[in-house]
């Protein structure tokens, strides 16, 4: 079958468009192209170039490859193509975590020196680690889809509700929170890096390892149970890998929207082929569209920059706009 | 001989040296040392901004936020964002000595990775002020300065808290400073100043310094005199048992351009600024329960 | 001859009704039994029960030994499982659906071996289903598909196939095929457990278990007087049983 050298392709083709436009970013920024073209001459833009741009370049990449494969295995788990990563309720949860960071700093200062160490990273990341904790006691278990569908949007809607309260409650980091919901790499540097780089290992090794667990769940619970997989640990595992990957990427980056939901599907309409590829492709495509988005985002309006979560809600919403009417023709 | 004269000379020469390298304390508790008084600075609060011109700085900032209007040659200083979206290449291109912001802006972190001195000053009331200009002193080598700039600012809260009539005094006033509605409580910066000017506030400070009020507060706690920071509030009337307000039956409603919002909300050197533009207020308004009587 | 299932005090609880309740049940080894009944009669659930797809009270065993103490990947290489409600993703290829049923051999990781290889081509060949092994699920027929899920379960090669429904879809010609395909497994010593609910073809079994309500109303050889009867009765004599050239046929009254 031609389908493993169509999968190359599509790989390949991906591959070098992460690296033109990884090239692309390093020369994008509020102080233009002359950083780049003064390089070894000038000590700070040096610093610009490699401490400041070539890692939130990178870590747009990355991040999106978080969301990309976190979109495959959502929707894999659930069987739903508009499954996204978020459905589990993380989301919501590193909002609230944020949030109480945030007034935590504000108002005790003594705690805020802990609060900052553990920084907006950290509250978002464990935030978004219960908020799917308490889905799955919700759900009691990882037992019935259905249930764990209905229980994360529960815990979506209740901690969304919480986290305006907190807002509300102590307007003035309002801003801040904003700021984060909105999404933005201007944050990412090379620890940043270190850590997306740990979480993608990690996520990615229980995805490609039960990728035909995904492809046999296609046939339904029940065939799939009976082809010899124990279930239950099956789905833990993959929503433990789903967790991880969602919660790095919406702890480093915010939220930025479509990115799961829409690489799974633009790798479907490239090529058709099992999980295993899937997932990987997703998730080179994920991170290809993050890395597009931020460099737009950060060209578009230069040198001021854009929210790269409001470039990908317009991208995204864009796309399901044309498959929409594709599909109905 | 010479040797003990050139001892000497050492240790005289070594003395203002020692004392040279100044000891700084933010407001994150932090100490930093020294050797010399920055000279390029980037500031990301306006009232920081604003207080290191009144200490005759001005020249050492080479960038500024976004916000930062105040003086005109702050105002025209590069301009690197706000403290959510700060651009940390920007800021980096300027090469600051050190970087000025407040306590909880997620940036500081990536600007220390990055190599740069972070300071976090954040005034809220008149006390952190006070604390927060001498930090500076001694940060720029202005000490003297500091101190005297204080002593002027409250010299002139007092000129203006003695101009005022005595029909102005005691008057109970709500500040709102947003109009969902939020109000400005005895213990925020501007509730201070009120008090400094005799006022009495009527949200009380246990709220919080920028409490989000439940409008029938204010209904009951019936001020004589209304402030407003935000000049696009809806006519106060048309809010739902606002009409009985005292201070809206006599029309005692102060309305700030966005020029004097600016003034009134950043604890800064134009304090007595502040201090007369709500004394003016104060006195304007009463002026009519002093006719009448 | 001994039992390839054997179920004892096998109770099924669905919704707070006692669905199904079985107190001895043995279905025979290298036949094919065919489990029939009105509908809502609990086959589908006692099917599942009996291949530990469902929660139940009571023991089953497998080959005699009971379904609890077998390994998981060895007890699906054994046992085989087609169910009624298989939709597969629209974008795997025929092949790759087929490929599934080979999990039970395969380890997590790693390229399909010779034997995964050569399980799978005989499957698809043997329902027709191997010259569009390259076509995805999302374009095939409603028979076509059901021939690729056929194929998947035939892929596993195990000593017992449990199916439900497996005739859904397919034309004429093709239950034809499915008959011969059983008929070809029970000679090399396989059993075949089948729900169906096209009693021509039904009567094609060696053994017919009777369900009624949850509960084995006859169990016994096809040609057997008394399985007739039975049948007859299960369906409330609104069907006569006619042989004809050899073959049994079923005509509503």
């Amino acid at each position: 079958m031609n389908r493993a050298g169509r999968i190359s392709l599509v790989a390949g083709a991906m591959a070098a468009l992460s690296l033109a436009l990884l090239l692309l970013g390093l020369a994008i920024g509020s102080t233009g192209f002359e950083p780049v073209r003064l390089g070894g001459s000038d000590p700070v833009a040096w610093q610009i170039v490699w401490d400041i741009r070539l890692p939130r370049t990178v870590g747009a990449w990355m991040a999106g490859m978080l969301l990309g494969l976190g979109g495959a295995l959502a929707q894999g788990l659930f069987r739903n193509p508009l499954a996204d990563p978020y459905l589990l309720g993380s989301a919501s949860g590193a909002t609230l975590g944020v949030s109480l960071l945030l007034v935590l700093i504000g108002a005790v200062p003594a705690a805020g020196t802990l609060g900052l160490r553990l920084g907006m990273t950290g509250a978002a990341f464990v935030g978004a680690v219960l908020a799917v904790l308490i889905t799955l006691a919700m759900a009691r278990g990882v037992q019935q889809t259905l249930r764990l569908l209905l229980a994360g949007v529960v815990v979506s809607m209740v901690l969304g509700a919480a986290a305006s309260l907190v807002v509300l409650w102590v307007p003035d980091i309002m801003r801040a929170m904003q700021a984060f919901m909105l999404g933005s790499t201007a944050f990412l540097g090379w620890p940043a890096v270190a850590v997306m780089a740990g979480a993608l290992l990690l996520s990615l090794v229980p995805a490609v390892v039960l990728s035909r667990a995904l492809d046999a769940l296609t046939l339904g619970e029940a065939s799939a149970a009976s082809l010899g997989l124990a279930m239950p640990w099956v789905r833990a595992a993959l929503i433990a890998a789903l967790a991880l990957a969602t919660g790095a990427a919406v702890a480093q980056v915010g939220l930025v929207a479509f990115i799961g939901l829409v690489a799974p599907h633009l790798v479907r309409a490239l090529v058709k082929s099992t999980h295993g590829a899937l997932v990987l492709l997703a998730s080179l495509m994920g991170g290809l569209l993050l890395l597009a988005a931020d460099v737009l985002a950060r060209w578009l309006l230069a040198p001021q920059e854009l929210p790269v979560g409001v470039l990908t809600a317009l991208l995204g919403g864009g796309y399901l706009l044309w498959l929409m009417n594709r599909g109905s023709r | 001989m010479k040797r003990w004269l050139g001892l000497l000379l050492l240790l005289v020469a070594a003395v203002p040296c020692a004392m040279a390298a100044a000891e700084v304390v933010d407001d994150r508790g932090q100490r930093s040392r020294w050797a010399d008084p920055p000279q390029r600075i980037v500031s990301l609060l306006p009232s920081v901004t604003e207080s290191v011109c009144a200490l005759g700085a001005c020249d050492r900032l080479v960038g500024v936020d976004d916000y930062s209007n105040w003086p005109p040659q702050a105002k025209a200083l590069p301009h690197v964002g706000g403290l959510e979206d700060a651009n940390v290449e920007r800021i980096v291109a300027l090469r600051p000595q050190v970087v000025l912001l407040s306590r909880s802006a997620r940036v500081s972190e990536r600007l220390e990775a990055l190599g740069l001195r972070v300071l976090a000053f954040e005034p809220d009331s008149l006390a952190d002020l006070q604390r927060v200009l001498a930090q500076l002193g001694v940060l720029l080598g202005r000490e003297a300065q500091a101190q005297a700039l204080w002593r002027e600012m409250n010299d002139g809260v007092e000129r203006a808290a003695a101009k005022l009539p005595p029909a102005a005094r005691g008057l109970r006033v709500y500040f709102e400073v947003a109009s969902t509605p939020y109000a400005a409580s005895e213990s925020s910066f501007i509730g201070q100043l009120l008090a400094r000017l005799g006022a009495a506030n009527v949200v009380p400070g246990a709220l919080g310094p920028f409490p989000k009020l439940n409008p029938e507060f204010v209904v009951k706690a019936n001020p004589q005199l209304i402030m407003l920071g935000d000049r696009n509030t809806v006519p106060l009337a048309t809010r739902p048992g606002w009409q009985g307000i005292d201070a809206i039956r006599r029309e005692r409603i102060c309305v700030f351009t966005p020029a004097q919002g600016d003034v009134l909300v950043r604890p800064g050197p134009r304090m007595p600024e502040a201090a007369q533009l709500m004394a003016d207020c104060l006195a304007r308004k009463s002026a009519g329960e002093g006719a009448a009587r | 001859m001994s039992s390839a299932i054997a179920a004892r005090g096998l109770h099924v609880h669905l919704g707070g009704r006692e669905v199904v309740q079985v107190d001895a049940l043995d279905i025979a080894a290298g036949q094919w039994t065919a489990v029939v009944g009105p509908n809502g009669a609990g086959k589908t659930t006692l099917l599942k029960a009996l291949a530990q797809l469902l929660p139940h009270a009571g023991r089953v065993d497998l080959m005699g030994r009971d379904m609890r103490e077998w390994p998981l990947r060895e007890r699906a290489r054994a046992l085989a499982w087609l169910g009624q409600d298989e939709h597969g993703a629209q974008d795997l290829l025929a092949w790759d659906v087929a490929m599934l049923g080979r999990l039970p051999h395969r380890a997590w990781l790693g390229a399909p071996s010779a034997a995964d290889l050569a399980a799978v081509e005989s499957a698809m060949r043997r329902t027709q289903c191997w010259d569009w092994r390259a076509r995805p699920l999302g374009q095939l027929s409603g028979g076509e598909r059901q021939r690729v899920l056929l194929a998947r379960a035939l892929a596993v090669q195990s000593q017992v196939l449990l199916m439900d429904e497996p005739l859904a879809n397919l034309d004429a010609p093709h239950q034809a095929d499915w008959l011969l395909t059983v008929r070809e497994l029970v000679t090399t010593g396989r059993t075949v457990l089948s729900v169906l609910h096209e009693l021509g073809v039904a009567l094609h079994a060696d053994q017919l278990l009777v369900v009624r309500e949850g509960r084995v109303a006859h169990l016994g050889a096809t040609r057997d007087p008394g399985t007739h009867a039975a049948l007859r009765e299960v369906f409330d004599q609104r069907i006569s049983l006619h042989e004809v050239d050899s073959q049994w046929v079923v005509l509503p009254r």
